[in-house]
């Protein structure tokens, strides 16, 4: 069996203080393989983006532990974990080539040093050419394109996405939701991917975690038997209906709660 | 503006001053009111020429410098406090903003009073009526730094000097530079009403005699003084500020 390269561990999330405590997310188990593509869906506000945040290293756990890589996570690591968001963020002010480069500037790496790497990640995600271009130039689509080179720009062995295509268009989503699967062939992440979409989710991902409503709890593990590469013509098919629906089933009762 | 735009602004301003020329020149306009433009200008040429006004350009200059180079940081500072820190935030803003809306030459009685009427009044009345500016400027500036980029940075590892050099300072920026832009403005009319009010010397002191006695074409002539340096100052910062925020601009 391929070890565990994240494992979350009995991890719980409350906030707020004064008795008004909030679960968000109730003793969550999860061993996600080197090299897995994992998509978690589950209604809204069910602590799926808190979920990201922890193995971020953006907060700590109330209770439990998350490990990458079996060290446990108390910080944001920057060299083993990339992240992407909704909207691009990149820093405005900077070209794409300047913003890719950023992560690597923040740990001083040499200028040409972190020029080159970072035109290579831009070529990888099909924007060569564009390296000088302010984000105010770009399209939603080109800027998601930057903020994957920037996540990618460290050879981090795990890749964060919280919804990163929820505010792009469906025809820029499908394309990017390719363009991802392609550059993720390639570097063979462990993906963690966070979205509403369940044709995303099923379409991307080797696995899908679904959670229920606040509290989080993992209520289904389904893993994603379609072969690979995706095409489009999957997505009409028997068994991607199947796999679509049993999950919308969870989603649906959740929902109704 | 396009060529054509500024050759048709540049010909009704010009075309405006001829028409006023010539009503005074057919006594239609009464010159001891509104001296003719060619008045105007022989009486700039005179002024500057003669060292006595010159020194008092130079003792304004130096007031709205000093006062400027105290309000600045002072401010600013103020500002980054009040945003940053919630407490004093609630406690003292809306002092700030009572104070902000409120005509400054209301104290300058109090300014007299402290400091006499002297240089150091004039800076520190300048620097009291620039400080809200600032003080107000400061606060947008930080409130104008997008959250999602800083738990970006955090994400990649940024420590908190590195948040503030690669994140605060280059956003908050381009709304810096406007609020020092604004605040000389403010600067520059706060010290001349400070020595028309009362003073030794300084331009507005001359400013203050040749209106007392009437003396309109040295009173339009020092006026076209000080809007030249107040443009200029104003204008350089705003070319500072352009380039800085280019990436502001959405095209």
């Amino acid at each position: 069996m391929t070890r565990a390269l994240v494992a979350i561990r009995g991890v719980s999330q409350r906030f707020g203080a004064d008795g008004a405590d909030v679960v968000a997310l109730d003793s969550i188990d999860l061993e996600i393989p080197d090299g897995q593509f994992v998509a978690v869906v589950g209604p809204s506000g069910c602590g799926k983006s808190t979920l990201l945040s922890l193995v971020a290293g953006l907060r700590l756990p109330s209770s439990g532990t998350v490990l990458c890589d079996g060290e446990p996570i108390t910080a944001p690591m920057p060299r083993k974990v990339g992240m992407i968001f909704q909207e691009a963020n990149l820093l405005p002010w900077l070209s794409a080539v300047d913003n890719v480069a950023f992560p690597l500037k923040l740990r001083r790496v040499a200028k040409a040093e972190r020029l080159l790497a970072a035109r290579r990640m831009l070529e990888l995600t099909g924007l060569a050419g564009f390296e000088d271009r302010l984000p105010h130039q770009l399209s939603g689509g080109m800027k998601q394109r930057v903020a994957i080179a920037r996540g990618l720009v460290q050879n981090p062995a795990v890749l964060l996405m919280d919804e990163p295509f929820a505010s792009l268009d469906e025809q820029t989503r499908m394309v990017l939701g390719d363009e991802l699967l392609r550059i993720w062939s390639e570097t063979r992440k462990t993906v963690l991917f966070v979205t509403h979409s369940l044709n995303e989710a099923v379409y991307l991902a080797d696995r899908v975690v679904v959670l229920s409503a606040r509290p989080g709890r993992v209520v289904d593990d389904v893993s994603v038997d379609l072969p690979r590469p995706r095409s489009f013509a999957m997505t009409g098919g028997e068994r991607f209906g199947a796999l679509k629906d049993r999950i919308w089933q969870h989603i649906k009762s959740a929902e109704r709660r | 503006m396009r060529r054509h735009e500024r050759l048709i602004v540049a010909a009704v301003v010009l075309g405006l001053f001829a028409l006023w020329e010539a009503l005074v020149r057919a006594g239609r306009l009464d010159a001891s009111l509104a001296p003719a433009p060619s008045t105007v200008v022989e009486s700039l040429i005179r002024l500057a020429g003669r060292p006595e006004v010159r020194a008092s350009l130079g003792v304004t200059a130096w007031e709205v410098l000093a006062a400027f180079l105290v309000a600045l940081p002072v401010g600013l500072l103020l500002g980054f406090l009040l945003a940053e820190v919630p407490l004093l935030g609630s406690l003292f803003r809306p002092l700030v903003n009572f104070l902000f809306g409120v005509p400054k030459s209301i104290f300058l009685p109090v300014f007299i009073l402290v400091f006499g009427v002297s240089i150091p009044q004039k800076i520190a009345f300048g620097v009291f009526t620039t400080v809200f500016v600032l003080i107000t400027g400061g606060i947008a500036a930080v409130q104008s730094v997008p959250r999602e980029l800083i738990t970006v940075s955090r994400v990649y590892g940024a420590s908190r000097g590195q948040i503030i050099r690669e994140i605060y300072l280059p956003a908050m920026a381009p709304i810096l530079l406007e609020s020092a832009r604004l605040a000389m403005v403010f600067n520059i009319t706060a010290v001349l009403l400070c020595e028309i009010y009362g003073a030794r010397d300084g331009i507005g002191y001359r400013i203050a005699a040749w209106g007392e006695n009437l003396q309109m074409p040295q009173l339009y002539a020092a006026l076209v003084i000080v809007a030249a340096a107040a443009v200029a100052v104003n204008e350089a910062l705003r070319a500072v500020e352009s380039r800085l925020g280019a990436w502001r601009q959405r095209t």
